[in-house]
């Protein structure tokens, strides 16, 4: 098949399964699952394709014009696109084929399945866009489906608020990002990425360094609200409320991924754009940091994981800001890996326990099921940069990007937010797999809870398992995508980030391994309720930005209700009353009209007569 | 005799005639007042020829449609007032007044 075949396959067919199942197949949702398989299924084999082919010219299909603007759609098909494609595939038919396991009881399985698809339609079509007009379009639908998975089980109020949380949040980013293209727009005059990127005609020649800033900025602002960054992170955790593959899939791997990959995507602008990527570099560390820190205490399996997935996607952007496209790029990729794996295995232990409370899930036998206790194992260690899984050389080619660009602060605080991390990883893996006291077993006939999990569950897992173990050896072909050197690191370099790992480690086993099952935070309860009331940010938005919200929409109301409502129903019963007086002039007397008449001509007859 | 005399002469009968039209408590005496009134008319239409247009007809012909029009006029409003007797037996304005809001 040629190029545009197979781009069109990838892109078309989760549409083509989200289509049918959403309008044909409600009643059938066996079949809907087959169907929104087979599509994933085919963009996956195409995308494989389209990257073992290679980087192909762009194509470009005329949308519209008008005046001087061209808007295109079509394909931007470079070895960033080709290989994040590929990952965002792969991670959807695990996901999907995970999730028929996970969503059999569920009466709406259809609407969830047709959702997958549209997601999965969005977000390739998103990575492989070659308009910024048009990733912006797909960017929005990417989140809508966020909203509609997020919201998935709406009659239960938590999900629905947190859905219209996320969608708000990610709407304050969207709105920079929207104003950040126009601007583009507005100097460019054309939306097409690789010109804008061109290093002679693009837009890094054309426009005064300032202006750069401000794009590179408002851009930023949207991968903030997408990326989950620090102030507007608080959204993601609530997310947790969508069902677990939807967490897996798109708040963790791919979805808000997408504003690293956005950044990934557009690079020589933000490297041309010094003053923005300080900015970035303090935010992404805070949010690494922060998110580190709330992730110590939470119990929720899933909120750990939520709170890592921001801190982590803090660490990619940290890499990219301190100038290495590599690092940031290989630490998106492992990190999807590994972090879709850690989702996929607690959503079996959630399916399994029906808890979701870490010390829960431990005691109740979790490291019966094996398997997944391995998956766990291994994302966990991945997670936490443990060699020689996938995160610790993605995290490594961090702390060098890092310790090469930027000052040492930066490198000390990814240090430390890297030593969180293992503290956290390891206490989550602690607390499951060492708990103080394990019940025994319900049913006594069942010895290995594990096998009594579906194979579409376990198959998953298993494939994001030797995905999360050996993506680490993927530097080379990774860096070669991109057309850059991977760079080699001796064993004095890979020290400081071992040692931070190991220390992690080592305190979470003194903490959870043994004994008392405790943190040591909980010796210091003013940052255990800071920590574990997420530095009270939410609190902060919720006292001041959603009071201030409700207080103006009060007053509007008030305005509304009172003044403009108000007046006009003044004028209209003005009206009533003057009519209601005026109205016993009508008296149903003829004389009395008759008067009346004789009065009006007399009047104006004088008149007439004065004034001729 | 003057013109200021026929004026005189019409403008009493018109009072006379609006008098009866807007103050009797009886519909036929109303209709009497309204016929008063034209003949008011008519009759300053007659001056007015007499004294300041020569050619006779042009009064005379405003004055026939006056006439033919009270005949008229007098035939609706007799019949209303027999269908009014016949239903309220009474032929008083005022407590005719159920035309209103």
């Amino acid at each position: 098949m040629d190029t545009t075949s197979l781009i069109l396959a990838t892109t078309f067919a989760p549409f083509v399964g989200f289509a049918v199942a959403m309008l044909f197949l409600h009643r059938s949702p066996r079949l809907a699952q087959a169907v929104v398989i087979t599509g994933a299924a085919v963009a996956l084999g195409s995308a494989v394709q389209l990257w073992l082919e290679g980087p192909v010219e762009p194509l470009r299909y005329l949308w519209f014009t008008s005046g001087a603007i061209e808007l295109h759609f079509g394909f931007l098909l470079d070895g960033l696109n080709l290989m994040f494609g590929v990952v965002v595939a792969l991670i959807t038919l695990c996901v999907i084929v995970y999730s028929v396991g996970y969503m059999a009881q569920d009466p709406s399985n259809t609407r969830y399945f047709a959702l997958l698809a549209f997601f999965e339609w969005a977000m390739l079509s998103f990575v492989y866009a070659v308009d910024l007009l048009q990733s912006f379009i797909f960017w929005e639908l990417v989140g809508l489906a966020s909203f509609f998975l997020i919201g998935f089980w709406y009659q239960k109020p938590s999900a629905a608020e947190a859905a219209r949380k996320a969608f708000l949040m990610t709407r304050i980013g969207d709105v920079g990002l929207l104003i950040g293209v126009l601007v583009v727009m507005m100097t460019a005059g054309h939306f097409d990425i690789p010109g804008l990127l061109d290093p002679e005609r693009g837009l890094i020649a054309r426009v005064a360094p300032a202006t750069l800033t401000a794009i590179t900025l408002l851009i930023f602002v949207g991968i903030v609200g997408k990326s989950a960054q620090f102030p507007l992170h608080t959204w993601l955790p609530d997310a947790m409320e969508g069902p677990t593959p939807v967490s897996a899939l798109l708040h963790s791997a791919t979805m808000v991924a997408a504003g690293v990959f956005l950044m990934a995507r557009l690079y020589p602008l933000f490297l041309a754009a010094e003053t923005t990527r300080c900015i970035i570099l303090v935010i992404a560390t805070v949010t690494a940091l922060l998110a580190a820190t709330m992730a110590m205490v939470d119990r929720d399996i899933k909120k750990v994981l939520a709170y890592s997935s921001i801190s982590q996607l803090g660490f990619m952007l940290m890499a990219l800001a301190a100038g290495s496209l590599f690092a940031g790029v290989f630490h998106l990729i492992t990190h999807a890996m590994f972090k879709a794996l850690l989702f996929l295995c607690s959503g079996l232990f959630i399916h399994h326990f029906a808890t979701n409370d870490l010390e829960q899930i431990g005691q109740a036998g979790g490291r019966r099921m094996k398997l997944t206790s391995i998956g766990l194992l291994v994302g966990g260690g991945a997670l936490a940069g443990v060699p020689p899984l996938s995160g610790f050389f993605s995290k490594e080619e961090i702390f060098a990007a890092l310790g090469h660009e930027s000052g040492t602060v930066f490198t000390i605080a990814a240090l430390a937010a890297a030593f969180l991390t293992a503290y956290y990883t390891f206490r989550m893996i602690f607390l499951i797999v060492l708990p103080a006291r394990i019940e025994p077993a319900a049913n006594s006939g069942g010895t290995d809870h594990g096998s009594a999990e579906p194979w579409t569950m376990v198959l998953p897992v298993a494939v994001l398992t030797v995905g999360a173990a050996v993506g680490g050896l993927w530097g080379h072909q990774i860096a070669a995508a991109l057309n850059l050197q991977a760079p080699t690191h001796t064993l004095g370099s890979m020290l400081p980030a071992l040692g931070v790992v190991v220390l992690g480690i080592a305190l979470a086993w003194v903490d959870f391994g043994r004994g008392e099952r405790v943190g040591f935070l909980s010796r210091l309860p003013a940052l255990q309720t800071l920590f574990s009331n997420g530095w009270y940010i939410d609190t902060f938005y919720r006292a001041v930005f959603v009071r201030l919200t409700n207080w103006l929409a009060s007053l509007l109301h008030g305005v509304e209700v009172k003044g403009l409502d108000g007046g006009f129903d003044q004028v209209g019963f003005g009206i009533l009353r003057s009519a209601d007086g005026s109205r016993s002039l009508q008296s149903g007397w003829v004389q009395f009209y008759g008067g009346c008449i004789v009065l009006v001509v007399g009047a104006i007859a004088v008149y007439v007569g004065m004034g001729g | 005799m003057t013109l200021e005399m026929y004026l005189l002469l019409s403008a009493v009968l018109f009072c006379l005639g609006l008098f009866g039209a807007l103050a009797q408590r009886n519909l036929i005496a109303v209709l009497i007042g309204v016929e008063l009134m034209m003949n008011a008319a008519s009759l300053n239409f007659m001056a007015f020829n007499r004294f300041s247009v020569t050619d006779p007809s042009t009064g005379q012909v405003f004055v026939l449609i006056i006439i033919g029009l009270a005949a008229a006029e007098v035939a609706i409003f007799l019949s209303i007032i027999l269908n009014l007797y016949r239903q309220r037996r009474t032929i008083d304005p005022e407590s005719i007044t159920e035309l209103r809001y």
